[in-house]
Protein backbone atom coordinates (compact mmCIF):
# COMPACT_ATOMS: atom_id res chain seq x y z
CA UNK A 1 0.00 0.00 0.00
CA UNK A 2 1.19 3.30 -0.60
CA UNK A 3 0.60 5.55 2.08
CA UNK A 4 0.60 4.23 5.66
CA UNK A 5 -1.55 6.08 7.87
CA UNK A 6 0.20 8.45 10.44
CA UNK A 7 -0.33 7.48 13.87
CA UNK A 8 1.54 9.41 15.96
CA UNK A 9 -0.17 12.77 16.40
CA UNK A 10 3.14 14.69 15.73
CA UNK A 11 3.46 13.64 12.43
CA UNK A 12 -0.07 14.18 11.60
CA UNK A 13 0.66 17.45 12.29
CA UNK A 14 3.32 18.11 10.30
CA UNK A 15 1.41 16.38 6.90
CA UNK A 16 -1.44 18.59 7.99
CA UNK A 17 0.92 21.51 7.38
CA UNK A 18 2.35 20.06 3.74
CA UNK A 19 -0.95 18.65 2.55
CA UNK A 20 -2.88 20.02 -0.66
CA UNK A 21 -5.67 18.06 0.23
CA UNK A 22 -6.56 16.16 3.39
CA UNK A 23 -9.88 14.05 3.43
CA UNK A 24 -10.67 12.05 6.53
CA UNK A 25 -13.91 9.65 6.12
CA UNK A 26 -15.50 11.47 3.54
CA UNK A 27 -18.77 10.05 3.60
CA UNK A 28 -21.97 10.91 0.67
CA UNK A 29 -25.21 9.79 0.23
CA UNK A 30 -27.63 10.04 -2.47
CA UNK A 31 -31.07 9.36 -0.71
CA UNK A 32 -30.31 5.54 0.28
CA UNK A 33 -27.75 5.01 -2.01
CA UNK A 34 -23.87 5.53 0.19
CA UNK A 35 -21.79 6.66 -3.00
CA UNK A 36 -18.26 7.77 -0.65
CA UNK A 37 -18.32 5.19 2.45
CA UNK A 38 -15.85 6.76 4.59
CA UNK A 39 -13.03 7.87 2.31
CA UNK A 40 -9.50 9.07 3.86
CA UNK A 41 -7.01 9.84 1.16
CA UNK A 42 -3.93 12.78 1.56
CA UNK A 43 -2.65 14.62 -1.31
CA UNK A 44 0.65 16.03 -0.66
CA UNK A 45 1.91 19.61 -2.67
CA UNK A 46 2.88 18.84 -6.06
CA UNK A 47 1.71 15.22 -5.92
CA UNK A 48 -0.47 13.82 -8.99
CA UNK A 49 -2.92 11.16 -8.29
CA UNK A 50 -4.55 9.24 -10.80
CA UNK A 51 -8.52 7.75 -9.64
CA UNK A 52 -9.92 5.36 -11.40
CA UNK A 53 -12.51 2.63 -10.75
CA UNK A 54 -15.55 1.53 -12.24
CA UNK A 55 -18.36 3.58 -13.22
CA UNK A 56 -20.65 4.48 -10.37
CA UNK A 57 -18.11 3.61 -7.70
CA UNK A 58 -17.96 7.25 -6.85
CA UNK A 59 -15.05 8.80 -8.25
CA UNK A 60 -16.42 11.59 -9.84
CA UNK A 61 -18.51 12.77 -6.56
CA UNK A 62 -15.23 12.30 -4.77
CA UNK A 63 -13.46 15.52 -6.70
CA UNK A 64 -16.95 16.91 -6.44
CA UNK A 65 -16.91 17.25 -2.99
CA UNK A 66 -13.13 19.01 -3.08
CA UNK A 67 -14.46 22.16 -4.54
CA UNK A 68 -18.15 21.73 -2.92
CA UNK A 69 -19.74 20.86 -5.83
CA UNK A 70 -21.68 18.60 -4.00
CA UNK A 71 -21.97 18.57 0.03
CA UNK A 72 -20.44 15.55 1.94
CA UNK A 73 -22.32 14.38 4.63
CA UNK A 74 -19.91 12.89 6.91
CA UNK A 75 -16.10 13.40 7.55
CA UNK A 76 -14.11 16.21 6.91
CA UNK A 77 -11.71 17.85 3.93
CA UNK A 78 -9.00 20.50 3.97
CA UNK A 79 -7.67 21.93 1.07
CA UNK A 80 -4.12 23.92 1.56
CA UNK A 81 -5.69 24.10 5.41
CA UNK A 82 -8.96 25.19 5.27
CA UNK A 83 -12.06 23.40 6.33
CA UNK A 84 -14.53 22.61 3.81
CA UNK A 85 -17.58 21.50 5.80
CA UNK A 86 -20.38 19.98 4.94
CA UNK A 87 -22.94 23.40 5.31
CA UNK A 88 -21.05 24.91 2.79
CA UNK A 89 -18.75 27.27 4.57
CA UNK A 90 -15.02 27.80 3.22
CA UNK A 91 -16.15 27.06 0.00
CA UNK A 92 -15.72 30.23 -2.00
CA UNK A 93 -12.09 30.05 -0.60
CA UNK A 94 -11.41 26.38 -1.56
CA UNK A 95 -13.06 27.37 -4.89
CA UNK A 96 -10.04 29.93 -5.16
CA UNK A 97 -7.39 27.57 -4.82
CA UNK A 98 -8.93 24.80 -7.28
CA UNK A 99 -9.04 24.31 -10.79
CA UNK A 100 -11.55 22.09 -12.32
CA UNK A 101 -11.63 20.94 -15.57
CA UNK A 102 -14.87 18.42 -16.32
CA UNK A 103 -15.73 15.52 -18.94
CA UNK A 104 -17.90 17.74 -21.45
CA UNK A 105 -15.81 20.62 -21.47
CA UNK A 106 -18.25 23.22 -20.13
CA UNK A 107 -17.25 26.38 -21.65
CA UNK A 108 -19.70 29.05 -21.57
CA UNK A 109 -21.68 28.99 -25.28
CA UNK A 110 -22.60 32.44 -25.59
CA UNK A 111 -18.90 33.64 -25.06
CA UNK A 112 -16.10 33.96 -26.59
CA UNK A 113 -12.93 31.71 -26.05
CA UNK A 114 -11.10 34.98 -24.54
CA UNK A 115 -14.08 35.60 -22.86
CA UNK A 116 -14.61 32.29 -21.44
CA UNK A 117 -11.32 32.54 -19.75
CA UNK A 118 -11.70 36.44 -18.54
CA UNK A 119 -14.82 36.34 -17.14
CA UNK A 120 -13.96 34.81 -13.62
CA UNK A 121 -10.68 37.23 -13.57
CA UNK A 122 -12.71 40.37 -14.50
CA UNK A 123 -15.54 39.38 -12.26
CA UNK A 124 -13.51 37.01 -9.32
CA UNK A 125 -11.14 38.87 -9.04
CA UNK A 126 -11.97 42.37 -10.59
CA UNK A 127 -8.98 42.35 -13.16
CA UNK A 128 -9.08 45.30 -15.88
CA UNK A 129 -10.56 44.26 -19.32
CA UNK A 130 -6.77 44.50 -20.65
CA UNK A 131 -5.13 43.05 -17.62
CA UNK A 132 -7.49 39.73 -17.51
CA UNK A 133 -6.91 39.61 -21.68
CA UNK A 134 -3.21 39.31 -20.92
CA UNK A 135 -3.24 36.91 -18.24
CA UNK A 136 -5.95 35.08 -20.37
CA UNK A 137 -3.91 35.15 -24.18
CA UNK A 138 -0.57 33.95 -21.58
CA UNK A 139 -2.61 30.85 -20.28
CA UNK A 140 -4.23 30.15 -23.92
CA UNK A 141 -0.55 30.45 -25.39
CA UNK A 142 0.44 27.83 -22.75
CA UNK A 143 -1.97 25.41 -24.26
CA UNK A 144 -1.35 26.09 -27.67
CA UNK A 145 -5.04 27.80 -28.71
CA UNK A 146 -4.01 31.60 -28.78
CA UNK A 147 -4.91 31.71 -32.45
CA UNK A 148 -8.46 30.79 -31.27
CA UNK A 149 -8.81 33.41 -28.94
CA UNK A 150 -12.03 35.25 -30.88
CA UNK A 151 -14.13 32.13 -31.98
CA UNK A 152 -16.66 30.27 -29.85
CA UNK A 153 -16.54 26.87 -28.30
CA UNK A 154 -19.17 25.24 -30.69
CA UNK A 155 -16.28 26.46 -33.64
CA UNK A 156 -13.89 24.22 -31.98
CA UNK A 157 -12.87 20.75 -32.00
CA UNK A 158 -13.10 18.39 -28.80
CA UNK A 159 -9.99 18.75 -28.15
CA UNK A 160 -9.68 22.27 -28.64
CA UNK A 161 -12.43 22.71 -26.13
CA UNK A 162 -10.78 21.12 -23.39
CA UNK A 163 -7.47 22.54 -23.69
CA UNK A 164 -9.64 26.08 -23.64
CA UNK A 165 -11.25 24.56 -20.46
CA UNK A 166 -7.37 23.62 -19.13
CA UNK A 167 -6.50 27.18 -19.89
CA UNK A 168 -9.91 29.09 -18.24
CA UNK A 169 -8.66 27.16 -14.89
CA UNK A 170 -5.84 28.21 -15.16
CA UNK A 171 -6.41 31.86 -15.23
CA UNK A 172 -6.73 31.82 -11.71
CA UNK A 173 -3.73 30.65 -10.51
CA UNK A 174 -4.64 27.63 -9.08
CA UNK A 175 -3.17 25.70 -6.56
CA UNK A 176 -4.65 22.41 -7.14
CA UNK A 177 -6.04 21.32 -10.60
CA UNK A 178 -8.60 18.51 -10.64
CA UNK A 179 -9.57 16.85 -13.45
CA UNK A 180 -12.87 14.33 -13.86
CA UNK A 181 -12.23 12.21 -16.84
CA UNK A 182 -11.23 14.78 -18.95
CA UNK A 183 -10.58 12.84 -22.26
CA UNK A 184 -13.76 10.37 -22.07
CA UNK A 185 -15.80 12.63 -24.31
CA UNK A 186 -13.34 13.00 -27.26
CA UNK A 187 -13.07 11.50 -30.37
CA UNK A 188 -9.39 9.38 -30.26
CA UNK A 189 -7.26 11.44 -32.37
CA UNK A 190 -7.99 14.13 -30.22
CA UNK A 191 -7.26 12.43 -26.75
CA UNK A 192 -3.10 12.93 -26.90
CA UNK A 193 -3.32 16.97 -26.99
CA UNK A 194 -5.30 16.83 -24.03
CA UNK A 195 -2.91 14.64 -22.40
CA UNK A 196 -0.23 16.62 -23.33
CA UNK A 197 -0.73 19.84 -21.98
CA UNK A 198 -2.19 17.99 -18.92
CA UNK A 199 1.27 16.31 -19.22
CA UNK A 200 3.30 19.55 -19.46
CA UNK A 201 1.20 20.72 -16.24
CA UNK A 202 2.61 18.20 -14.11
CA UNK A 203 6.28 18.31 -15.29
CA UNK A 204 5.49 22.50 -14.00
CA UNK A 205 4.69 20.95 -10.55
CA UNK A 206 1.36 21.14 -10.40
CA UNK A 207 -0.96 19.32 -7.91
CA UNK A 208 -3.27 17.35 -9.84
CA UNK A 209 -6.19 14.64 -8.71
CA UNK A 210 -7.11 13.12 -12.24
CA UNK A 211 -10.09 10.85 -12.74
CA UNK A 212 -9.19 9.16 -15.68
CA UNK A 213 -8.62 5.39 -17.43
CA UNK A 214 -5.78 6.66 -19.25
CA UNK A 215 -3.00 4.08 -18.22
CA UNK A 216 -0.06 5.69 -20.42
CA UNK A 217 -0.99 8.89 -18.68
CA UNK A 218 -0.72 6.86 -14.89
CA UNK A 219 2.12 5.24 -16.06
CA UNK A 220 4.41 8.41 -16.95
CA UNK A 221 2.86 11.02 -14.71
CA UNK A 222 1.12 9.59 -11.77
CA UNK A 223 3.00 9.39 -8.35
CA UNK A 224 0.34 7.58 -7.04
CA UNK A 225 -3.19 5.62 -8.79
CA UNK A 226 -5.66 4.77 -6.13
CA UNK A 227 -8.51 2.40 -7.27
CA UNK A 228 -11.78 3.35 -5.67
CA UNK A 229 -15.12 0.67 -5.59
CA UNK A 230 -18.04 0.82 -4.03
CA UNK A 231 -17.67 4.06 -2.12
CA UNK A 232 -14.53 2.88 -0.56
CA UNK A 233 -10.20 3.30 -2.00
CA UNK A 234 -9.52 -0.54 -1.90
CA UNK A 235 -5.92 0.04 -2.99
CA UNK A 236 -2.84 2.23 -3.79
CA UNK A 237 0.21 2.22 -5.56
CA UNK A 238 2.54 3.57 -7.61
CA UNK A 239 1.67 3.52 -11.24
CA UNK A 240 4.17 0.31 -11.64
CA UNK A 241 3.00 -1.77 -9.50
CA UNK A 242 -1.00 -1.09 -9.60
CA UNK A 243 -0.36 -2.24 -13.28
CA UNK A 244 1.73 -5.07 -13.38
CA UNK A 245 1.01 -6.55 -9.75
CA UNK A 246 -2.31 -5.63 -8.10
CA UNK A 247 -3.40 -7.05 -4.50
CA UNK A 248 -6.88 -7.19 -4.64
CA UNK A 249 -9.31 -9.11 -6.75
CA UNK A 250 -11.25 -6.59 -7.60
CA UNK A 251 -8.54 -3.96 -9.18
CA UNK A 252 -7.12 -7.32 -11.03
CA UNK A 253 -11.29 -7.94 -12.22
CA UNK A 254 -10.88 -3.92 -12.81
CA UNK A 255 -7.99 -3.83 -14.91
CA UNK A 256 -9.12 -7.30 -16.94
CA UNK A 257 -12.12 -5.55 -18.25
CA UNK A 258 -10.31 -2.25 -19.30
CA UNK A 259 -7.76 -4.23 -20.62
CA UNK A 260 -10.25 -6.47 -22.97
CA UNK B 1 -67.54 45.78 -52.79
CA UNK B 2 -64.16 47.07 -53.96
CA UNK B 3 -61.39 48.60 -52.41
CA UNK B 4 -62.02 52.90 -52.77
CA UNK B 5 -58.11 54.22 -53.30
CA UNK B 6 -59.33 57.67 -52.66
CA UNK B 7 -60.74 56.78 -49.25
CA UNK B 8 -57.90 54.64 -48.18
CA UNK B 9 -55.68 57.89 -49.47
CA UNK B 10 -57.96 60.00 -47.18
CA UNK B 11 -58.11 57.97 -44.08
CA UNK B 12 -54.20 57.19 -44.06
CA UNK B 13 -53.71 60.00 -41.42
CA UNK B 14 -56.41 58.34 -38.76
CA UNK B 15 -55.88 54.92 -39.57
CA UNK B 16 -52.03 55.90 -38.41
CA UNK B 17 -52.88 57.89 -35.42
CA UNK B 18 -54.18 54.54 -34.42
CA UNK B 19 -51.67 52.22 -35.53
CA UNK B 20 -49.19 54.96 -33.18
CA UNK B 21 -51.86 53.82 -30.24
CA UNK B 22 -51.48 50.10 -31.54
CA UNK B 23 -47.32 50.86 -31.75
CA UNK B 24 -47.26 52.03 -28.05
CA UNK B 25 -49.37 50.10 -25.91
CA UNK B 26 -47.62 46.78 -27.25
CA UNK B 27 -43.84 48.58 -26.64
CA UNK B 28 -45.46 49.28 -23.48
CA UNK B 29 -46.74 46.04 -22.62
CA UNK B 30 -43.53 44.33 -23.89
CA UNK B 31 -41.20 46.43 -21.30
CA UNK B 32 -44.38 45.95 -18.46
CA UNK B 33 -44.18 42.19 -19.67
CA UNK B 34 -40.48 41.77 -19.74
CA UNK B 35 -39.91 43.47 -15.82
CA UNK B 36 -43.11 41.58 -14.26
CA UNK B 37 -42.28 38.25 -16.26
CA UNK B 38 -39.10 38.30 -14.78
CA UNK B 39 -39.56 39.59 -11.43
CA UNK B 40 -42.60 36.89 -11.20
CA UNK B 41 -40.37 34.09 -13.02
CA UNK B 42 -37.94 34.24 -9.70
CA UNK B 43 -41.08 34.26 -7.38
CA UNK B 44 -42.61 31.18 -9.53
CA UNK B 45 -38.81 28.96 -8.76
CA UNK B 46 -38.07 30.12 -5.58
CA UNK B 47 -37.24 27.60 -3.14
CA UNK B 48 -39.79 29.16 -0.48
CA UNK B 49 -43.02 26.89 -1.06
CA UNK B 50 -44.97 30.12 -0.64
CA UNK B 51 -43.98 32.49 -2.76
CA UNK B 52 -43.55 29.42 -4.93
CA UNK B 53 -47.06 28.80 -4.85
CA UNK B 54 -48.29 32.85 -5.28
CA UNK B 55 -45.46 32.63 -8.80
CA UNK B 56 -47.85 29.63 -9.78
CA UNK B 57 -51.32 31.32 -8.59
CA UNK B 58 -50.29 34.73 -10.53
CA UNK B 59 -49.64 32.37 -14.24
CA UNK B 60 -52.30 30.57 -13.34
CA UNK B 61 -55.06 33.59 -13.44
CA UNK B 62 -53.29 35.79 -15.79
CA UNK B 63 -52.78 33.83 -17.94
CA UNK B 64 -55.86 31.76 -17.97
CA UNK B 65 -58.03 34.17 -18.05
CA UNK B 66 -58.90 36.48 -21.99
CA UNK B 67 -57.33 39.53 -21.99
CA UNK B 68 -60.53 41.30 -22.48
CA UNK B 69 -61.92 40.27 -19.16
CA UNK B 70 -58.52 41.53 -17.22
CA UNK B 71 -59.06 45.30 -19.34
CA UNK B 72 -62.63 45.38 -17.88
CA UNK B 73 -61.87 44.65 -14.37
CA UNK B 74 -58.94 46.78 -14.51
CA UNK B 75 -60.54 49.42 -15.91
CA UNK B 76 -64.51 49.26 -14.34
CA UNK B 77 -63.14 46.71 -11.95
CA UNK B 78 -60.69 48.38 -9.67
CA UNK B 79 -62.63 51.82 -9.72
CA UNK B 80 -65.16 50.29 -7.58
CA UNK B 81 -63.10 49.48 -4.22
CA UNK B 82 -62.47 53.17 -2.32
CA UNK B 83 -58.64 52.58 -2.46
CA UNK B 84 -58.46 53.10 -5.95
CA UNK B 85 -61.07 55.29 -6.41
CA UNK B 86 -60.50 57.82 -3.09
CA UNK B 87 -56.41 57.42 -3.10
CA UNK B 88 -53.61 58.55 -5.66
CA UNK B 89 -54.60 56.21 -7.42
CA UNK B 90 -57.17 57.11 -9.02
CA UNK B 91 -54.55 59.58 -11.05
CA UNK B 92 -53.42 56.23 -12.82
CA UNK B 93 -56.53 53.94 -12.96
CA UNK B 94 -58.55 57.49 -14.52
CA UNK B 95 -56.64 56.92 -17.53
CA UNK B 96 -58.08 54.06 -19.79
CA UNK B 97 -54.20 53.74 -21.56
CA UNK B 98 -52.94 53.08 -17.85
CA UNK B 99 -55.53 50.05 -17.48
CA UNK B 100 -55.17 49.23 -20.85
CA UNK B 101 -51.11 48.45 -20.63
CA UNK B 102 -51.65 47.37 -16.76
CA UNK B 103 -54.16 44.22 -17.88
CA UNK B 104 -52.41 43.44 -21.15
CA UNK B 105 -49.29 43.82 -18.90
CA UNK B 106 -50.18 41.18 -16.72
CA UNK B 107 -51.72 38.68 -18.98
CA UNK B 108 -48.57 38.94 -21.31
CA UNK B 109 -45.87 38.58 -18.21
CA UNK B 110 -47.96 35.72 -17.18
CA UNK B 111 -46.53 34.02 -20.25
CA UNK B 112 -43.67 35.45 -20.37
CA UNK B 113 -42.83 33.73 -16.98
CA UNK B 114 -43.52 30.45 -18.42
CA UNK B 115 -41.41 31.26 -21.38
CA UNK B 116 -38.27 32.18 -19.12
CA UNK B 117 -39.15 29.58 -16.42
CA UNK B 118 -38.81 27.09 -19.58
CA UNK B 119 -35.47 28.55 -20.60
CA UNK B 120 -34.09 28.37 -17.05
CA UNK B 121 -34.81 24.64 -16.83
CA UNK B 122 -33.26 23.97 -20.10
CA UNK B 123 -29.74 25.37 -19.60
CA UNK B 124 -27.38 22.30 -19.16
CA UNK B 125 -25.90 22.06 -14.93
CA UNK B 126 -22.36 21.70 -16.85
CA UNK B 127 -21.60 26.05 -17.56
CA UNK B 128 -23.18 27.00 -14.32
CA UNK B 129 -20.91 23.99 -12.71
CA UNK B 130 -17.59 25.21 -14.15
CA UNK B 131 -18.58 29.42 -13.50
CA UNK B 132 -19.17 28.05 -9.77
CA UNK B 133 -15.67 25.97 -9.62
CA UNK B 134 -13.98 28.97 -10.87
CA UNK B 135 -15.10 30.99 -7.55
CA UNK B 136 -18.16 33.05 -8.85
CA UNK B 137 -20.75 34.10 -6.45
CA UNK B 138 -23.93 32.17 -7.29
CA UNK B 139 -25.69 35.53 -8.03
CA UNK B 140 -23.52 36.53 -10.65
CA UNK B 141 -23.34 32.89 -12.27
CA UNK B 142 -27.20 33.00 -12.64
CA UNK B 143 -26.92 36.35 -14.27
CA UNK B 144 -23.81 36.39 -16.54
CA UNK B 145 -24.25 32.50 -17.44
CA UNK B 146 -27.58 30.94 -16.43
CA UNK B 147 -30.00 33.87 -17.51
CA UNK B 148 -28.37 34.31 -20.81
CA UNK B 149 -28.47 31.10 -21.98
CA UNK B 150 -32.13 30.88 -20.78
CA UNK B 151 -32.97 33.81 -22.72
CA UNK B 152 -31.43 32.61 -25.84
CA UNK B 153 -33.39 29.54 -25.62
CA UNK B 154 -36.68 31.58 -24.76
CA UNK B 155 -36.64 33.82 -27.10
CA UNK B 156 -38.15 31.72 -30.31
CA UNK B 157 -40.80 30.73 -28.01
CA UNK B 158 -40.99 34.59 -26.71
CA UNK B 159 -40.97 35.77 -30.81
CA UNK B 160 -44.04 33.69 -31.15
CA UNK B 161 -46.11 35.02 -28.00
CA UNK B 162 -44.84 38.59 -29.04
CA UNK B 163 -46.57 38.18 -32.40
CA UNK B 164 -50.09 37.05 -30.56
CA UNK B 165 -49.92 39.27 -28.55
CA UNK B 166 -49.48 42.57 -30.65
CA UNK B 167 -52.32 41.19 -32.33
CA UNK B 168 -54.77 40.83 -29.09
CA UNK B 169 -54.12 44.57 -28.52
CA UNK B 170 -57.03 45.23 -30.64
CA UNK B 171 -59.16 44.43 -26.88
CA UNK B 172 -58.34 47.83 -25.73
CA UNK B 173 -61.46 48.79 -27.84
CA UNK B 174 -63.27 47.43 -24.49
CA UNK B 175 -61.88 50.55 -22.74
CA UNK B 176 -62.28 53.11 -25.23
CA UNK B 177 -58.89 53.65 -26.50
CA UNK B 178 -58.38 54.27 -30.30
CA UNK B 179 -56.20 52.22 -31.66
CA UNK B 180 -55.68 50.89 -35.58
CA UNK B 181 -58.95 48.32 -35.53
CA UNK B 182 -60.45 51.28 -33.47
CA UNK B 183 -59.64 53.48 -36.06
CA UNK B 184 -61.12 51.70 -38.62
CA UNK B 185 -63.88 50.87 -37.48
CA UNK B 186 -64.60 54.83 -37.06
CA UNK B 187 -63.80 55.24 -41.00
CA UNK B 188 -66.05 52.29 -41.49
CA UNK B 189 -69.09 53.50 -39.53
CA UNK B 190 -68.39 57.18 -41.60
CA UNK B 191 -68.60 55.92 -45.05
CA UNK B 192 -70.52 52.56 -44.56
CA UNK B 193 -67.29 50.87 -46.49
CA UNK B 194 -66.13 47.98 -44.50
CA UNK B 195 -63.92 46.74 -46.73
CA UNK B 196 -61.68 49.60 -47.67
CA UNK B 197 -60.70 50.79 -44.00
CA UNK B 198 -60.20 47.31 -42.77
CA UNK B 199 -58.20 46.02 -45.34
CA UNK B 200 -55.46 49.44 -44.93
CA UNK B 201 -55.40 48.50 -41.15
CA UNK B 202 -55.15 44.99 -42.01
CA UNK B 203 -52.18 45.58 -44.15
CA UNK B 204 -50.54 48.15 -41.33
CA UNK B 205 -51.32 44.98 -38.72
CA UNK B 206 -49.64 42.79 -41.32
CA UNK B 207 -46.26 45.28 -41.72
CA UNK B 208 -46.71 45.89 -37.75
CA UNK B 209 -46.67 41.76 -36.66
CA UNK B 210 -43.61 41.61 -39.01
CA UNK B 211 -41.69 44.31 -38.58
CA UNK B 212 -41.69 42.84 -34.77
CA UNK B 213 -40.51 39.42 -36.25
CA UNK B 214 -38.01 40.80 -38.37
CA UNK B 215 -36.60 42.72 -34.80
CA UNK B 216 -36.69 39.73 -32.97
CA UNK B 217 -34.77 37.58 -35.28
CA UNK B 218 -32.25 39.95 -35.70
CA UNK B 219 -32.03 39.87 -32.15
CA UNK B 220 -32.16 35.95 -32.00
CA UNK B 221 -29.12 36.04 -35.17
CA UNK B 222 -27.55 38.56 -32.91
CA UNK B 223 -27.12 36.54 -29.32
CA UNK B 224 -27.46 33.16 -30.85
CA UNK B 225 -24.37 34.08 -33.24
CA UNK B 226 -22.04 31.29 -31.73
CA UNK B 227 -24.35 28.94 -33.41
CA UNK B 228 -24.51 30.61 -36.87
CA UNK B 229 -25.33 28.62 -39.55
CA UNK B 230 -21.73 29.12 -41.52
CA UNK B 231 -19.90 27.65 -38.40
CA UNK B 232 -18.12 24.41 -39.12
CA UNK B 233 -19.08 21.56 -36.57
CA UNK B 234 -16.41 20.15 -35.19
CA UNK B 235 -17.35 18.46 -31.68
CA UNK B 236 -16.90 15.22 -31.50
CA UNK B 237 -19.36 13.08 -33.22
CA UNK B 238 -21.11 12.40 -29.58
CA UNK B 239 -22.27 15.53 -29.13
CA UNK B 240 -23.87 16.66 -32.46
CA UNK B 241 -27.08 16.12 -33.36
CA UNK B 242 -28.14 13.22 -36.13
CA UNK B 243 -30.34 15.05 -39.04
CA UNK B 244 -33.70 12.42 -39.04
CA UNK B 245 -34.50 13.97 -42.35
CA UNK B 246 -31.47 13.06 -43.96
CA UNK B 247 -30.94 9.95 -42.61
CA UNK B 248 -34.47 9.21 -43.71
CA UNK B 249 -33.43 10.52 -47.15
CA UNK B 250 -30.44 8.25 -47.17
CA UNK B 251 -31.88 5.22 -46.42
CA UNK B 252 -34.86 6.03 -49.12
CA UNK B 253 -32.15 6.46 -51.31
CA UNK B 254 -30.43 2.94 -50.90
CA UNK B 255 -33.64 1.11 -50.40
CA UNK B 256 -36.13 2.64 -52.80
CA UNK B 257 -39.92 2.38 -52.26
CA UNK B 258 -41.34 -0.37 -54.76
CA UNK B 259 -43.71 1.47 -56.89
CA UNK B 260 -47.23 0.71 -56.61
CA UNK B 261 -48.48 -1.41 -59.18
Amino acid sequence: MGLALPTDPGLDARLRRRAAIEMRGLRKRYGEQEVLRGVTLTVERGEKIVLCGPSGSGKSTLIRCINGLERHDGGTIAVNGVDLDADGRGVQDVRREVGMVFQHFNLFPHMTILENCTFALRHALGLSVAKAAERAMHHLARVRIADQAGKYPAQLSGGQQQRVAIARALCMDPKIMLFDEPTSALDPEMVAEVLQVMEELAAQGMTMLCVTHEMGFARHVADRCVFLDHGEIVEQADAERFFAAPESERLRAFLNQMLH
Amino acid sequence: MSFDFALAWDSLPALLNGAWMTVLITASVMAVGAVLGFGMCLVRMSRNRVLAAIGAAYVAVFRGAPSIVLLYLVYAGLPQLSVVRETPLWILFASPLFCAILGLGLNHSAYVVEILRGGLSAVPPGPVEAALALGLSPRLVFLKVRLPIAVRYGLKAYQNEALIFLKSTVAVGAVTIADLTGAANEIFSMTYDPFTPLVTAGVMYWLLTNGLRLALETLDRRLNRHLAVGVPDRRPATARQADPGAALFRRLRRSPAKPAE
